[in-house]
């Protein structure tokens, strides 16, 4: 009985421990407001002013869905993550915001950060890219996600240079959109497919909605089929793009998918064959519970 | 006999190669004084019809039958795929407010002269909100097949513009950076309208 016992408490005590950190939006726009008298200019980051950096945090507090990444960048992933802590535990992402800020380092969740001086100078100076140019603190979170975190597609450009923003040292491969969100915010993620090959569902349409009603569905899709549709002879079938699957419901023999992506919701209407065309990888993202195993 | 079929071949791709090229430079500089009123029409028709309703529009394939249009309300985009004569394309224009005939007319106008996209792009300068008309081309000319196209691409502004000596389009008067448009630079066509070659139709 007595070894039965210490057994079991081990394990209770990890599970208990193992679960996604939750917070909500009064709690995170408090601790905002807490700051706002404190925060002083950073030595840290000398192009990012504190009035509109906690402005801007309180903003993706606010409208989560607004937070963009920029027109032309490959910050699509670390924006389509993003959701995830906004909707889910936004005061664990202002207090780290506001923690990086001050110190130029802090933790989160498993993973340490201490951007590079280059991102440093860089994080307030980003133009040309729409709304992210107003944006510093979106600006530094992108590059600083960019800056820690690598994959095989980073591995010919691992340092930061101006302009790096559009090119492979901020892209990121699905396994490394899979990983980001496992460390940083503690989810448990069940991932289908690849960055070259699609995941060969029978049934998307079925697929995708039973994991909607379950946790959150983060997309990996071949954006030039989003968007280019059919005007070229040479069209490239790889994945490049990331969206949050929002809704999804079939009409008539068509799919309707609503998605998140640049800052806005998109409702389209889709073949099941071009969905199925569309989709690399599909991630289920779900909340750990205690009473999960 | 080997040799001169390889010669031949050769001479094929070059002269292609070369023909590409040269038509491309000269589609830049000449499409818009040869459809200046045609698009001076279409952006001001645009910019009419966006007030009433934000919205984009674009054919969607190489024949402009079809057409892909994105309607903006204030929660949410809405995007459509019609073939240009089929009656659901003018019911969804109505339920939105649009009206169908402007609209049409649009559509036809951007398809007579190989319009693929109409949009209109934020952007800031000086820290303040700015919108611009980016139009998008598909060229006519001969392209060699499995290379990727280019697009002709006209931004419209509200405001004079400035730039370099040598016509490239700059972030302010006081800054000399180059300002980029969906990371291209661009060249004045005159002070409120600029072009450049683009991947990127959009």
């Amino acid at each position: 009985m007595f070894i039965l016992l210490l057994g079991c408490l081990p394990a209770t005590a990890s599970v208990r421990k193992d679960t996604t950190p939750l917070s909500n939006s009064q709690q995170a726009i408090a601790f905002i407001e807490k700051q706002a008298e404190q925060l002083s200019p950073s030595n840290y980051w000398p192009n990012v002013n504190p009035v509109i950096f906690l402005q801007n945090l309180r903003d993706n507090v606010e409208a989560p869905l607004n937070i963009h990444e920029g027109l032309n960048t490959n910050f699509c992933a670390y924006a389509a993550m993003s959701y995830l802590p906004l909707h889910f535990d936004p005061l664990g992402y202002v207090s780290f915001m506001i923690k990086l800020y001050r110190d130029g380092k802090a933790l989160y969740g498993k993973e340490y950060f201490e951007p590079s001086r280059e991102v440093r100078l860089a994080a307030g100076t980003l133009s040309f890219k729409g709304e992210l140019d107003i944006r510093p603190a979106d600006q530094l979170w992108f590059l600083s996600l960019a800056d820690h975190f690598k994959g095989y597609l980073n591995l010919f450009d691992k340092h930061y240079n101006a302009g790096d923003e559009n090119r492979l040292w901020a892209s990121v491969n699905f396994t490394k959109f899979n990983r980001m969100i496992r460390r940083l915010f503690n989810f448990s993620v069940s991932a289908v497919g690849s960055d070259l090959f699609r995941p060969g569902i029978r049934d998307i349409y079925e697929y995708l909605h039973e994991r909607l009603r379950t946790g959150t569905v983060g997309l990996f899709v071949n954006n030039m089929d989003l968007y280019k549709k059919n005007h070229t002879h040479l069209r490239i079938g790889i994945p490049t793009h990331f969206i949050i699957l929002v809704d999804i419901e079939e009409v008539d023999d068509k799919i309707a998918i609503t998605y998140w992506d640049y800052g806005f919701r998109t409702r389209q209407l889709l073949s099941e064959k071009f969905l199925k065309q569309l989709i690399f990888g599909i991630a289920h993202i779900k909340v750990k519970k205690a009473d999960e195993k | 006999m080997r040799n001169n079929s390889l010669h031949i071949l050769c001479m094929m791709g070059l002269c292609s190669l070369l023909f590409s090229c040269v038509s491309t430079r000269n589609f830049s500089t000449n499409y818009y004084y040869l459809h200046e009123k045609s698009l001076t029409d279409i952006e001001q028709s645009y910019k009419t019809l966006y007030e009433q309703k934000p919205f984009s529009v674009g054919f969607s394939d190489r024949s402009f039958n079809e057409i892909s249009l994105e309607i903006i309300t204030d929660s949410i985009k809405l995007i459509y795929e019609f073939g240009i004569r089929e009656p659901r394309l003018q019911d969804t224009l109505n339920k939105y407010g649009l009206p169908a005939s402007a609209v049409t007319d649009l559509i036809n106008q951007m398809r007579a002269i190989r319009c693929i996209w109409i949009n209109s792009l934020d952007y800031y300068s000086n820290n303040q909100k700015r919108s611009l008309v980016y139009l998008s081309i598909k060229p006519a000319a001969f392209t060699i097949p499995f290379t990727i196209e280019k697009y002709y691409i006209l931004t419209f502004y509200s405001q004079p513009q400035y730039f370099d000596s040598d016509g490239r389009l700059l972030a302010t008067r006081r800054q000399r950076k180059l300002r980029k448009i969906n990371d291209d630079v661009f060249h004045r066509i005159n002070d409120k309208v600029c072009y450049t070659v683009s991947e990127r139709f959009r």
